[in-house]
C-alpha cells in the first residue's frame, strides 16, 4: 500500500520536524528542521486533496519565511546555543508539556475511533474532489465571492504589515536645521 | 476499519495537536527570539492543517471553504513574520543581540 507509506513517512517528516524545531539547542538546525516540519504538513495537504494550500505551504512557508527565519538567525550572537542554560523548572515545566500533549493526542485518538468510522468512510469518489484547477478555481471565486470582505481585510492586514515592518527598521534622521538636539 | 491513516480525520487531528503543542513548547522556552518565532510558525501550521482537514473530511462531503480558511492563516502567519523580522531587526540595532530575557526598550 504505497498511499499509506507515503502518508504515514509524510507524518513521520512533520513530528520529527516540529519536536526537533522546539527541542534542538542549535538555532539553526531547528530552523531547518522547521524546513522539514513545513515540507511534511505540505505533503499532508496533498493527502488531504488540498493542492492549491500544498503549493501555498511551499512557496509562502518554505520559500519566503522559513528564508526569513534563517536569515534573522545571523542576528543571534549565540545560535549554537552554548550560553544558553535552560533552567530546571523549564525542563519540567517542558516535560509537563509534553506529557499534556501525549494526553491531548491520546484523548484525540479516542475520539477519532469514536467518530472516524463514519467520517473516514466517505472516502470520495474519484472527479467529485476538485483536482488542482478546479479546487484553485473555486477558492478564488470563493475570495471575490462570500469571502470578500475577509479577503479585503487580508489585503489591508499585509500592506499594514508591510509599511508597519518599513516604518520599524526605518532609521529616524532629524531634519538637518537641528543642531541643537542631543543627537543631531 | 482503521481510524488511522490517510481516510481518516483522526490522524491529521493527532499531528496538528504535536504540532500545536511543539509550538507551545517552542514560545515558553526558548530565550532566543527566532526560537519564539519558530513556535509561532509551528502553531499557525497546526491551525492551518486543522482548517484543511475539517473542511476535507465534513459528514456533508468535502468543502473547499476549509482550504480557504486555511489561507487566511498562511496570510497572517507571512505578515507576522515580516513585522516580526522587522522587529528583531529594531532590537539588534538597539543592544547588537536578540536575547529576550535581556531585551529591555526598543529606543536607543
Amino acid at each position: 500500500m504505497i498511499e499509506s507509506a507515503l502518508f504515514w513517512i509524510c507524518c513521520l517528516v512533520t513530528l520529527v520536524g516540529a519536536i526537533g524545531a522546539a527541542t534542538v539547542r542549535n538555532l539553526f538546525h531547528a530552523a531547518l528542521l522547521l524546513g522539514l516540519c513545513l515540507a511534511g504538513v505540505a505533503g499532508l495537504y496533498l493527502f488531504l486533496e488540498a493542492s492549491y494550500l500544498a503549493c501555498i505551504q511551499v512557496i509562502v512557508y518554505i520559500g519566503g519565511i522559513l528564508v526569513l527565519t534563517l536569515f534573522a538567525t545571523l542576528f543571534s550572537s549565540d545560535i549554537m546555543g552554548a550560553v544558553q542554560r535552560t533552567p530546571i523548572w523549564l525542563r519540567l515545566a517542558g516535560l509537563a508539556g509534553a506529557g499534556l500533549a501525549a494526553l491531548v493526542a491520546g484523548r484525540l485518538a479516542q475520539i477519532g475511533i469514536a467518530h472516524a468510522a463514519n467520517l473516514g468512510r466517505q472516502r470520495s469518489e474519484p472527479g467529485t474532489v476538485p483536482d488542482v484547477i478546479d479546487g484553485t478555481q473555486a477558492i478564488g471565486d470563493l475570495f471575490v465571492g462570500s469571502w470578500i470582505v475577509p479577503f479585503l481585510l487580508a489585503a489591508m492586514l499585509l500592506t499594514a504589515a508591510l509599511v508597519g515592518a518599513v516604518s520599524i527598521v526605518k532609521r529616524y534622521r532629524r531634519p538637518a536645521d537641528d543642531t541643537a538636539g542631543p543627537h543631531a | 476499519m482503521h481510524n488511522f491513516g490517510p481516510d481518516a480525520i483522526a490522524s491529521y487531528l493527532a499531528v496538528a495537536a504535536v504540532l500545536f503543542a511543539a509550538g507551545v513548547l517552542a514560545m515558553a522556552t526558548r530565550r532566543n527570539a527566532i526560537g519564539v518565532l519558530i513556535g509561532l510558525e509551528l502553531m499557525l501550521n497546526a491551525a492551518a492543517l486543522q482548517f484543511a482537514a475539517y473542511g476535507r473530511f465534513r459528514l456533508d462531503g468535502p468543502d473547499i471553504q476549509g482550504q480557504t480558511a486555511a489561507v487566511f492563516v498562511i496570510v497572517v502567519a507571512a505578515a507576522e513574520a515580516a513585522v516580526a523580522l522587522a522587529l528583531l531587526f529594531a532590537v539588534y540595532r538597539t543592544s547588537k543581540d536578540i536575547d529576550l530575557e535581556r531585551t529591555r526598550e526598543l529606543r536607543s
